[in-house]
């Protein structure tokens, strides 16, 4: 496969031709500005907009009160709605931040004026927020309930009993935010019964159908166009309740509306990663056999909103053990709904991978020994087959880190007032394969255009697309252009889990063959082409030329061919990699990290890290690489900065802006070294490329702990390990 | 954003004037935290009046004083070569605070003038007594990692951001406004029982120089900011010292420290434990014991107590060349 130069959208992002929801030009365009309630629990006793209605420029303030009712109610949480709660139609507050009002107005600034004088009294109630302040509230969530899992397999207890040595501690990680670059837009444009809306989203279709359903409107009268996306990560995978609400007040004023979130507004309207509590005990025989292994995790949920958002899958998908129990409980706080938020599984992995450190250490072991020794090829119990290449994850990223054969004792190595330390983890994500339809048109100029309704998130699919029409068409990239983005292109799958370039790329490819076939078929009917006569099998493709396979010089161009025929050529292809996705459709690694802590401040940096991975074929090296490190940066984050603080008393987000929800910037971030073992999975799809997005994300924030320990000899079993964490845990040894 | 009128100013004089006919009137110089306070209706001045023309920028190296222009820009005074040969905590402070961008636009007057980074302050929706005097103060109850553990009051516990301000107090610096001198020490007040007036200054005074005694050039300094975040983020801790030494000994010292009170906070009792005195391992524990003399934590910074103890012992033993 010949990869194109570089990202195919890479010029328009750096020159700013690039348009995103809110940048597209729409005459007559009016702004919107949301208010959103200051308490967390209660109801709206009173809505005053007159100061507001009055204020220069207002066109609608829209309230409760006055707001048209929604064609329709989710009852609970149902996915592709992000939330079953609907603004703006009865005066009950169930979290901080609820929509309250939406204020248009004719400029920007005047709607932000107008929404800060609406006044809004509540009758509050005490709001039930923090989960390590409520675990007596914790239960186990009801069969089915999205997230949540009870399993057992074997006898876990008598696992424990027997095993040479063992482990039991408690790992808390913090609630994080999504926080993409590019904030959730909607921009509403009508014309008679027709929508189109620029939305930011990661699934057009999605929107779609929520819209159509929450308007009452059929859902081909509506378009929804994503041409680019700044990141999502999970906050833009299902559907918010702004976009219908900027869709329905734009019909209701006739007049096209858009709206940006504020980033304040990101913290509460398009969902977060719920904390966790989690309880894991671990056994093992002297050479390392796991006996026994029982992972519980407790996670809050909106009340509203029943979910356990911190899925498990690592614990019973990687490892073999004969006895195992995984377990999930919730605790329902007075917050917004939780959502996946990049790596979805990843605090479950991380706290599975810190305790199989733990062990390693109670055994004298080394952790990658350790992982060896309960390997498994496939995932236990699973019926379906699997092709992992987890232990070459292991050997190439040991080599490239230059793990040592045995650790130095943890907290000896020493460089001044520096603690230099060492770790691992296992990366682990359960892809899923999603449905896909896409189109190949090749035009009278021998070019070609395909077309997929799916989303570029920033990760490449333009790319990716072109790259493998080129490849199926014989053509070269420069010769495909791709469209994407678009309700009326074939229908795509959400860019979310992990999908898009496995399934997506599976109907590219099948366009592009049929396409080509058809070309084929053209010009050995015809007379006036030198392959007439020949038979289909033995013409060849490449470099935007058919040719027999026997002679290549005998054969001509796609061009050629078209202005004879003078007539476009269409084909589709389809991809259905089945959803729900089969279980032990995973992509592996393995993380390494080297870091420096400070004995005086204990403040922590990351100094080297090496990933690698194992998501079947690498589709295209440069886009993996950078989804490779963007994934291992959210792992720094998880692991040293980034945790949401919520008031007790208010329910009201106190890190809701990027100066105070810290993600690592440049300094934090050193030299990522990736490596991808790149071979194919016959069994995941008839690329043998898996998905990846997600798997990067893991480990690294676990790898970068067990590192902590290393360098301090304390283990810290709260992520993210701020300075303060350091030092207690010092603390807590000495006084021991 | 509420409107507001907008004036621009080529003098000292003629900038307090046109700014003497508005009370809630704001300067405008590099516009880094004025205009983010306006967007997120922290303020809502009524005439916006632009400085960046008045004559007050550069640095100058007299025999009695180092005067720094109010409009001198942060990355300008930090790579200043004199600056950092000479007075090293104070380029250190500098290149510590915001990003590259930030310090290339923000003034130093500016970085004076800069409020809390409290995040009750900084959410118009909440109560805050710095903000709405008598609403309250949720981070004595709530979400007070950050806050202060010393000089706060029953009103208020916010910190004081600025890095700059840290070093302008171990270099006895003052502040020079268009018609007087205030001492760097009684530039900001402690919010006691009125947490919203946090300066000297008078409606519409202007700040045109910082000035720092030239003595502070022979002395010794440094500067060291813990944070959450290796770059691009305010301080959990910090620590500014100079000292005058004499061989060994420490003839006069001065410490202040950063993110832990709602202003500069000079460590007068840390001061006193080091001079006349070597700087032992003895004499930095007591040192750092005596910056924390008065703490009083709060449910979620307690760690800043012995965070305090252990950087004030630090950077006097760098400053006074241990290690």
């Amino acid at each position: 496969m010949t990869p194109p130069p570089g990202r195919v959208d890479g010029p328009d992002k750096v020159t700013g031709a690039a348009r995103y929801a809110a940048d597209q030009r729409v005459p007559g365009l009016t702004h919107a500005v949301l208010v959103q309630s200051t308490i967390a629990r209660g109801r709206i006793t009173r809505i005053d907009t007159a100061a507001a209605e009055a204020a220069p420029g207002v066109l609608a303030v829209c309230t409760h009160e006055n707001m048209p009712r929604f064609a329709h109610r989710p009852t609970s949480w149902l996915p592709p709605h992000a939330q079953s709660t609907v603004p703006l139609q009865e005066p009950d507050i169930w979290y901080g931040g609820q929509h309250v009002a939406v204020v248009v107005a004719d400029t920007l600034e005047r709607a932000h004026e107008a929404a800060r004088l609406v006044r809004v009294d509540y009758d509050a109630e005490t709001p039930t927020i923090g989960l390590r302040e409520n675990l007596g509230r914790a239960y186990t969530p009801p069969d089915g309930t999205p997230g949540a899992l009870q399993l057992v397999r074997g006898d876990p207890e008598a696992g424990l009993a027997a095993a040479d040595a063992r482990i039991e501690a408690e790992y808390t990680t913090a609630v994080n935010h999504h926080n993409p670059i590019e904030p959730s837009a909607t921009l509403a444009v009508w014309e008679g019964e027709n929508l189109t809306l620029y939305e930011s989203t990661q699934s057009i279709t999605y929107t779609r159908e929520v819209v159509a359903e929450m308007l009452g409107v059929p859902a081909e009268r509506v378009r929804v166009v994503t041409p680019f996306l700044g990141g999502g990560f999970g906050s833009k995978g299902f559907v918010w309740p702004h976009t219908y609400i900027v869709a329905a007040v734009a019909r209701q004023l006739r007049r096209p509306v858009r709206l940006v979130l504020t980033r304040a507004q990101m913290s509460t309207s398009c969902g977060h990663r719920p904390a966790s509590v989690q309880r894991l005990r671990a056994g093992a025989t002297r050479d390392g056999r796991l006996t026994g292994l029982t992972h519980h995790i407790i996670s809050h949920s909106a009340t509203r909103d029943l979910i356990h958002f911190n899925p498990v899958a690592s614990t019973q998908a990687v490892y073999t053990c004969p006895g195992l129990r995984v377990s999930t409980q919730v605790v329902e706080v007075d917050m917004g709904t939780t959502m996946a938020t990049r790596p979805p599984s990843g605090p479950a992995n991380e706290a599975l991978e810190m305790a199989l450190d733990e062990l390693s250490w109670e055994l004298g072991m080394d952790p990658v020994a350790l992982r060896l020794a309960n390997y498994a090829a496939s995932e236990p119990g699973a019926t379906n087959p699997e092709t992992r290449f987890l232990r070459e994850c292991y050997e190439l990223g040991a080599e490239r880190f230059g793990w040592p054969r045995s650790r130095p004792e943890p907290g000896s190595m020493r460089e001044g007032e520096t603690l230099v330390g060492w770790g691992m983890a296992g990366s682990y994500h359960r892809w899923h394969g999603m449905r896909a339809q896409a189109a190949v048109e090749i035009g009278t100029d021998g070019r070609a255009i395909v077309r997929s309704g799916t989303q570029d998130i920033g990760t490449g699919t333009y790319t990716i697309m072109t790259e493998i029409a080129a490849e199926a068409l014989g053509m070269r990239p420069a010769s495909v252009r791709p469209r994407l983005g678009d309700t009326r292109y074939p229908p795509g799958p959400t860019s979310s889990g992990s999908t898009t370039a496995a399934t997506v790329g599976v109907a590219v490819r099948e366009a592009g063959r049929a396409a080509r076939e058809k070309v084929t078929a053209l010009a050995v009917a015809d007379p006036r082409s030198p392959l007439y006569g020949a038979a289909a099998g033995e013409v060849g493709a490449a470099d935007d030329r058919l040719f027999l396979t026997a002679r290549p010089r005998r054969g001509e161009t796609y061009r050629q061919i078209m202005e004879r025929h003078g007539a476009p050529v269409h084909a589709s292809g389809s991809a259905d990699l089945g959803t729900p996705a089969p279980s032990g459709a995973g992509s592996y690694g393995a993380a390494f990290a080297e870091v420096r802590v400070s004995a005086v401040t204990g403040e922590v940096r990351v100094s080297r890290m090496v990933s690698a991975l194992d998501v079947g074929r690498v589709l295209n090296a440069a886009t993996a690489r950078s989804q490779a490190i963007g994934g291992m940066i959210w792992g720094i984050g998880m692991a040293l900065t980034e945790h949401t603080l919520v008031d007790r008393r208010l329910g009201r987000i106190v890190t809701a802006n990027l100066a105070g929800y810290l993600v690592p910037v440049e300094a934090d971030v050193p030299d990522l070294d990736v490596i991808f073992v790149d071979r194919p999975d016959p069994h995941a799809n008839a690329l043998g490329a898996r998905g990846m997005g997600e798997v990067a994300g893991t480990g690294t924030a676990a790898a970068i702990a067990n590192a902590v320990y290393h360098a301090t000899g304390h283990r810290v079993r709260h992520l993210p390990i701020t300075p303060d964490l350091v030092l207690a845990a010092g603390e807590a040894a000495a006084t021991e | 954003m509420r409107p507001f009128a907008y004036a621009q100013a080529t003098s000292a004089a003629d900038a307090v004037a046109v700014a003497g006919r508005d009370p809630s009137a704001a300067f405008l110089a590099g516009g880094t935290e004025l205009l983010n306070l306006m967007r997120d209706g922290l303020a809502a001045p009524g005439l916006v009046v632009d400085v960046n023309a008045v004559p007050a920028k550069g640095i100058s190296f007299g025999e009695e004083v180092i005067r720094i222009g109010a409009l001198a820009r942060m990355a300008e005074v930090a790579r200043e070569p004199r600056v950092r040969d000479r007075l090293p905590v104070l380029s250190q402070a500098l290149l510590a605070g915001a990003s590259a961008q930030v310090r290339n636009a923000a003034s130093v007057g500016g970085n004076l003038m800069q409020r809390t980074r409290c995040w009750y302050f900084r959410d118009a929706a909440m109560p805050c007594n710095t903000r709405v005097p008598g609403s309250g103060c949720p981070a004595i109850g709530g979400e007070n990692r950050w806050h202060a553990i010393l000089g706060g009051s029953d009103a208020c516990i916010k910190v004081h951001p600025s890095d700059l301000a840290v070093a302008l107090t171990a270099l006895d610096a003052t502040v020079v406004t268009h018609d007087r001198r205030i001492p760097i020490t009684e530039f900001y007040r402690l919010p006691g029982s009125t947490p919203h007036v946090e300066t000297a200054l008078r409606p519409g005074e202007l700040i045109v120089a910082v000035e720092i005694p030239a003595a502070g050039a022979g002395f010794r300094s440094g500067y060291r900011k813990v944070r959450d975040r290796a770059s691009f983020e305010f301080a959990l801790v910090s620590v500014a010292v100079s000292l005058d030494l004499d061989g060994g000994t420490v003839r006069q010292a001065r410490i202040a420290l950063g993110g832990v009170a709602p202003r500069p906070w000079r460590a007068l009792a840390a001061e006193n434990a080091v001079r006349g005195r070597r700087l032992t391992p003895d004499v930095l524990r007591a040192a750092g014991e005596a910056a924390v003399e008065g703490a009083a934590p709060r449910e979620h910074n307690a760690f800043k107590v012995e965070l305090v103890r252990r950087t004030v012992a630090d950077v006097l033993e760098r400053v006074g060349g241990g290690r």
